[in-house]
Parts: structure tokens; C-alpha cells; sequence
């Protein structure tokens, strides 16, 4: 493959990045399969990870991290460039065993940047990115695209103890890490090469902070959705809403709303197993002193109670609490990641004051919690991605 | 005390006894534990079993209940076996319920059995047994056939980190006695006993010897080596006195003194002083004839309200008539534990 030059400009000047394909090419074929996906279902997703996966893929998604990262696409042949983008060169990517999605999802943005791609999949963990590839090569044709994933990726299943992850390491230019902050540790410490950078996800948790003027029946299945995909499990799904400068009879009332609404949002039966740990969790938030429900067919827990309120386990369960601005600050998590938000002004100074004094990463409307994009836990990693070099003509 | 425990096991059942005495256990618990209370917060008046409130078996890794009243005292904890990164369950022992159920533990084993007192082989290490405040369940199994016991000797040495079957205490024990009782998970039955490469002499002693064997903790690991429950009874008893035996059952820790042996009929019978419920894992609903979640009773439990529990095991009840094995009363089949699914998500769990 030969490299391309692909010029974008911000405020500060223009911008080559140095791709080996056209990027026009590779997001056309990106679009093409898109529309293949429309019409199927692999069975190894759910139709909730196939609708993600498609709005992921659509062309202005895909056009964005270059947006971000480097400003609009730039046709002119004039003005001086500041600075030149390339790729690194390998990217080791070690997925964790049980955020699936993320596998897929990484693909397709590294595959935007050019580099080699070698992932590993969990030994114990439900793949992916192997299913997503099986579907994607034979519908490709010969396009730059398929090249990239003929060439380019290899994808392996291999433990933890496994001497390949040695392997990836030594070679790799940067290091991907999904996983338990041990994970991270782990993989950090086998050998790497100097000017190997590492891009370490580890564990962080999540909220949905809400106004009471803005609870409707729309934001409560709004809260119902995003926390349903994955239950508390999800570093990105709220663990607890959180009813700001709300009383209990508002937290009751989102509740309620929740409760009744349910079932529309999660019409299938869970699994037996889960029905039977909702039970479990039932009872031990009622133990400690939540006022906790079972939804229809033992779909969810609801537990509602009060900030600071030791909160439980279980598959399915959403704690609901009240609280004032400043109780919801001093209880954050150290971990947390993403407020998923649903508030009269999310634009309001006092918001971004907030940030900047928080350990919080993302602050996104409710239904965006889930969104993987090319900045992630308070890191730019995709554009880490490139090695940048400063040109002064 | 409770007068169920005055009659054989699986003499015919007294079933308004047991509701009436599982209604007081329940208000005892409501009484004295906090945590029982918040959880069952409204009073009812049961009409049958199916109507008694019952706490999830997987609270017990969570939380360490206790129900503190007059005439309880707390002794030991007893730990179930947990498997990497999972939490034991935590049964909190006191004198009187340990009474109780070490009585309810031997009438249905002398069943099982005969009450012949006899030397008991554990195929155990007896270091687990020193535990300072705390009991792990395959040992308070093993203990379960003390009562039957004329002297315990147990087989196993891990002291080198893996499992050696110590032949040299069986050798001792052949030369005094014809009669034996020795108990195992069943795995350690197979890979301790039956697969350990027994030593010619020692089985020239055993030939002969009636054994009962005594086995209790599932079939996963054995399944998973292929084998299956014809094939470990021909191993174990082969050569013996043809009045030997292998007695398989189901318990609990949080069901600490009643076992569900499996029958000659492949029926697991219930004594007069617990019960079976089998529940719709998505409504709670009972199920009479079809396969659900297993809810096990019994009116032993007074130091923690573990005297109801909804088991993630599955089982079906069996049709209300005299089984082929000659016992009257209730029955089940147990089927499998709840399969698990992966839980999607990227959190610490």
C-alpha cells in the first residue's frame, strides 16, 4: 500500500497525515458494509450491539476523530503545514473478557489510522471481533478496506499467562489495554520497546445525574435503556442515578416511572440466572436499608435510598438516591467516569467548574453514555495513535 | 425442641406440624434478626409452605446474619467451598440449632447406612478441620457421620500442596475391622480412591470388607473427567462385601443438617422436619410438575434465618406416592445448578 498524504486545517494551519490508503476509500467501504449490516444479524450480537455498531459506522462518525485530532478536511493546495501526522506502527490491543463491543469498536478506529492491529481476545471472554470480521471480509470485495483486514489485523484467544502477550508487547509501538487495573499493571510490565506509549482503560464506574424538572416518562426510559445494555457491569452504565437537589418523593417518583416502564424497555426475559441473583440482590438492598423493588419478572432491582448508603451487587441493579450538588461531589467515586446527564442547562459554567475540580471523564447526555469515541477516560488516545512531526517550512 | 425429629425421618409426613412450626421459626427470626425483618418487613399468615417467606442462598456470601435472642449463642462460622474470586457463604452455628441438626444429620444417614458404629475413613486432610472460629462445609459433612463413628482417621495429606492418599492409615484400620464407613466429595472419591493406584496388599485387605461410602458435593468435576455415577459405584465397590454400598447427597451449608440422599430409586427423599418448594425463577410462582428453583426448609435453624432458603439449584418434585424404594412422603429430582451466563460489562465484577 502506498502512503497518502490527507490534509485538514485547524485555527493554528494545516495538517498532513500520512495514511497508507485513501481515507475516502476506506470510510466508502466502511458505509458499503454498513448497509450489508441492515439487512443482517450475525447471532453472535445482540440487536442492541448491532444498532450501535451501525450508527458507529456511519461516515460522519467515522470522519470525526480526524475533525477532533486535526480540523476539517482540507482540499486547497495552499498554506504551509505545521505539522505532519503517520502512523506509529503496531498497535497491541488486549481486550478485556466481557465488554465485547469494545472489540469491534476498536478495530474500526484503528483501522481509520493505518496502523498494523494485533488483538487479543480473553480466553474466557464471548469474541467479537472475529465474528464481526467473518461478516465484514466476504462482503468487502477488494477495496483498500479489505486489504487493511486481510494484511494488517490478526485477532488471537489466548490466557493471560500465555507467551504471546509478551510477544505483543515487545513488538508493539502502542500498547491498548482493556481490563481490571491489575490488567493494566500486568500488561505494563512485561517487556516494551523505549518509545512504546501505553493506553490503559482500568476499572471506573459511572452515573446518571438528573434534575427533577427533567424527569419524564422519555428520560426514564432514556435511564431505563442505557443502563439495561449492560447493567451496572459497564464501566460507561450508571450505577446509580442520582436526583439532583432532589427530595425522596422525587427519587420515588423517577422510580415508579422506571418500575412501570420496564417493561417496554426490556420485553425479553432475562436468563433464569439472573432472575434468581435479582432476588439474591433484592434482599440484600432491603438488608441494608434500600427500599428496593423487583421489576416485572425479576427483569431489575430498584433500590432507592439515601447518598453515601453502602450500595450492592447483583446482575441488574440500579440504586436511585437524592441528592444536593454538593452531596453528589463529595460521594463521587474515585473511579468515576462518566456522568450520563439529563439537566435543564448541561451548558451552565457551573457545570464545567465542576469538571475541573472532579475526577469525572466524560460528561454526556444520558443516552450518549455508551458512545467509544477517540477520546476515553480523560485521554486523546486515538490521535496518540500517530507520531507527529513539527514542520516549519 | 421440635417433636417432628421424634419420628423416623421418612415416616409419613405431618405437614401441618411443620407449617406451624416453620411460622413460629419465621416470627422468631422476625423478632431478633434486623436484617430478616427489613428484608420481610410484612407479616402474613402462611397456608401452606409454598406461602413462607425464604431468603435468597446467595445472601449468605454477602452478608453474615445473625438472629441474637435469649437462649442463642453464637459459636462457629461455617464456610462453604468457594471457587477462585467468589465469597463463601457464611453460616453463622449455635448451640442450639447445632443440637438439633446434628441429630436430624445422623437419623437420616443411620437411614441411609444402618446405625452400626464403625471407623470412619475422611477422605479429608485433618489440618482443614483446624480453622480457628470457623468450619468448612466438607468437613462439617464428614462430621455429619461422627455420631456412627468408632474412630475417625483421615486420609488425606496436603501437606506437599497436592493430595496424597495415605494408604498406610487405611492398612491399620483393615487390619482391625470388616466394617467401614469412609466419606468423600465425590470427586475425592474417584481421584483420592478409586483412581489413586491403591497398592496391591491393601487391596487384597480391603477384598471382602463391607464399606459404606459416603459422597456429597456434585458431579461437575467428575463429569467433566467423563464420569459418570454406574461407573465410580463399580469402581468403589468392587470386591467388597455385595452389602456394601454408595450413598450420594445433596446439602447445603445453608441447609447445615439435612441431606437429601439420593434413593435406589435415583429419588432424593425429604425428612418429616424440612420441605421441598419448587419456585418459577421469573414469578416465584410453585411449579408442581414442572422444573424450577429449589426453596429447602426445615425448623433447625434459630441462630440465623437460614431455615428457608431459594437455592440456585433446579429440581422437580416427584409424584406424591410411595416411591419405588419403599419411603413414603415428599421427593425430588435435582437437576442441575442454574446455568450462568457471561456478564457483558467492563466493571470490577
Amino acid at each position: 500500500m502506498s502512503d497518502r498524504l490527507h490534509f485538514f486545517r485547524c485555527e493554528t494551519g494545516r495538517c498532513a497525515v500520512s495514511l497508507p490508503f485513501s481515507l475516502d476509500g476506506v470510510i466508502d467501504d466502511w458505509d458499503r458494509l454498513r448497509r450489508a449490516m441492515i439487512r443482517e444479524l450475525p447471532p453472535a450480537f445482540s440487536r442492541d450491539e448491532w444498532a450501535y455498531l451501525l450508527s458507529f459506522l456511519a461516515p460522519e462518525q467515522l470522519r470525526l476523530p480526524f475533525q477532533q485530532a486535526f480540523g476539517v478536511a482540507d482540499a486547497t493546495t495552499t498554506g504551509a503545514v505545521r505539522l505532519l501526522a503517520r502512523p506509529r506502527g503496531l498497535v497491541s490491543v488486549w481486550l478485556p473478557g466481557n465488554v465485547n463491543l469494545l472489540g469491534p469498536l476498536t478495530l474500526i478506529l484503528v483501522s481509520l489510522t493505518g496502523n498494523p492491529l494485533r488483538m487479543k481476545v480473553g480466553a474466557r471472554g464471548q469474541d467479537l471481533v472475529r465474528p464481526f470480521l467473518d461478516f465484514a471480509r466476504p462482503r468487502l470485495g477488494d477495496g483498500p478496506l479489505a486489504r487493511y483486514l486481510a494484511e494488517q489485523v490478526h485477532v488471537e484467544q489466548f490466557g493471560r499467562d500465555d507467551a504471546r502477550n509478551r510477544d505483543m508487547s515487545e513488538q508493539a509501538h502502542v500498547r491498548i489495554v482493556f481490563g481490571t487495573d491489575e490488567a493494566v499493571k500486568a500488561v505494563d510490565a512485561l517487556p516494551h520497546r523505549g518509545d512504546s506509549s501505553l493506553v490503559g482503560f482500568g476499572n471506573h464506574q459511572s452515573q446518571a445525574w438528573i434534575e427533577p424538572a427533567c424527569v419524564t416518562d422519555d428520560v426514564a426510559m432514556l435511564l431505563a435503556r442505557v443502563f439495561a445494555i449492560y447493567g451496572p457491569a459497564g464501566c460507561t452504565s450508571p450505577r446509580i442515578a442520582v436526583l439532583i437537589g432532589g427530595t425522596t418523593d422525587d427519587a420515588r417518583d423517577l422510580r415508579d416511572r422506571l418500575l412501570s416502564l420496564w417493561p417496554k424497555v426490556m420485553p425479553r426475559d432475562v436468563i433464569g440466572h439472573v432472575a434468581s441473583q435479582n432476588i439474591m440482590a433484592r434482599q440484600w438492598a432491603a438488608a441494608l436499608g434500600w427500599d428496593a423493588v423487583l421489576t416485572r419478572r425479576h427483569a431489575a432491582v430498584l433500590a432507592l435510598g439515601k447518598t453515601g448508603q453502602e450500595i450492592v451487587g447483583g446482575p441488574m441493579t440500579l440504586h436511585i438516591e437524592p441528592a444536593s450538588f454538593d452531596e453528589a461531589v463529595q460521594h463521587l467515586p474515585a473511579n468515576i467516569q462518566t456522568i450520563g446527564h439529563a439537566l435543564v442547562n448541561a451548558g451552565d459554567r457551573s457545570w464545567m467548574e465542576l469538571l475541573a475540580r472532579t475526577a469525572i471523564k466524560r460528561f454526556v447526555p444520558l443516552g450518549q453514555m455508551h458512545f467509544f469515541g477517540p477520546v476515553w477516560d480523560g485521554m486523546g488516545f486515538w490521535r496518540q495513535l500517530f507520531e507527529e512531526v513539527e514542520v516549519r517550512p | 425442641m421440635s417433636r417432628l425429629l421424634d419420628d423416623r425421618p421418612f415416616a409419613p409426613r405431618d405437614d401441618v406440624a411443620f407449617l406451624r412450626e416453620m411460622t413460629e421459626l419465621t416470627q422468631w427470626h422476625r423478632a431478633h434478626c434486623p436484617e430478616y425483618v427489613r428484608i420481610w418487613p410484612v407479616e402474613s399468615e402462611p397456608k401452606s409452605t409454598a406461602d413462607l417467606p425464604f431468603l435468597h442462598v446467595g445472601l449468605f456470601k454477602r452478608l453474615l446474619l445473625q438472629t441474637r435472642a435469649e437462649g442463642i449463642v453464637h459459636q462457629r462460622t461455617l464456610l462453604s467451598s468457594s471457587t477462585t474470586g467468589n465469597q463463601p457463604s457464611r453460616i453463622s452455628l449455635d448451640e442450639r440449632s447445632s443440637a438439633l441438626q446434628a441429630r436430624s444429620s445422623l437419623a437420616i444417614l443411620t437411614e441411609m447406612v444402618g446405625p452400626e458404629r464403625r471407623p470412619l475413613l475422611v477422605l479429608d486432610d485433618a489440618r482443614n478441620l483446624r480453622q480457628r472460629g470457623e468450619v468448612s462445609a466438607r468437613i462439617a459433612a464428614a462430621m455429619a457421620l461422627r455420631p456412627l463413628a468408632c474412630e475417625t482417621h483421615f486420609l488425606l495429606d496436603e501437606s506437599a500442596g497436592r493430595a496424597r492418599t495415605r494408604w498406610e492409615s487405611l492398612a491399620d484400620v483393615l487390619t482391625r475391622f470388616d466394617d467401614l464407613l469412609v466419606y468423600g466429595l465425590t470427586f475425592l472419591l474417584w481421584t483420592a480412591w478409586a483412581k489413586a493406584g491403591m497398592p496391591d496388599e491393601i487391596r487384597k485387605q480391603l477384598a471382602g470388607k463391607r464399606v459404606h461410602f459416603v459422597h456429597s458435593g456434585g458431579w461437575k468435576k467428575l463429569e467433566s473427567l467423563q464420569v459418570q455415577q454406574a461407573e465410580l459405584e463399580r469402581e468403589l465397590l468392587a470386591g467388597l462385601d455385595p452389602r456394601s454400598g454408595v450413598v450420594d447427597f445433596y446439602g447445603l451449608v445453608e441447609q447445615i443438617g439435612v441431606v437429601f440422599p439420593l434413593c435406589s430409586a435415583g429419588a432424593r427423599h425429604v425428612p418429616r422436619w424440612a420441605d421441598v418448594v419448587v419456585r418459577d425463577p421469573w414469578t416465584l410462582a410453585p411449579l408442581h410438575n414442572e422444573p424450577g428453583l429449589l426453596q429447602l426448609m426445615n425448623v433447625l435453624a434459630f441462630g440465623a434465618p437460614y431455615h428457608s432458603i431459594l437455592t440456585e439449584d433446579q429440581g422437580q418434585l416427584l409424584p406424591h406416592e410411595t416411591c419405588p424404594c419403599g419411603r413414603p412422603g415428599k421427593r425430588f429430582q435435582l437437576l442441575s445448578r442454574l446455568p450462568q451466563s457471561e456478564t457483558r460489562g467492563c466493571a470490577n465484577v
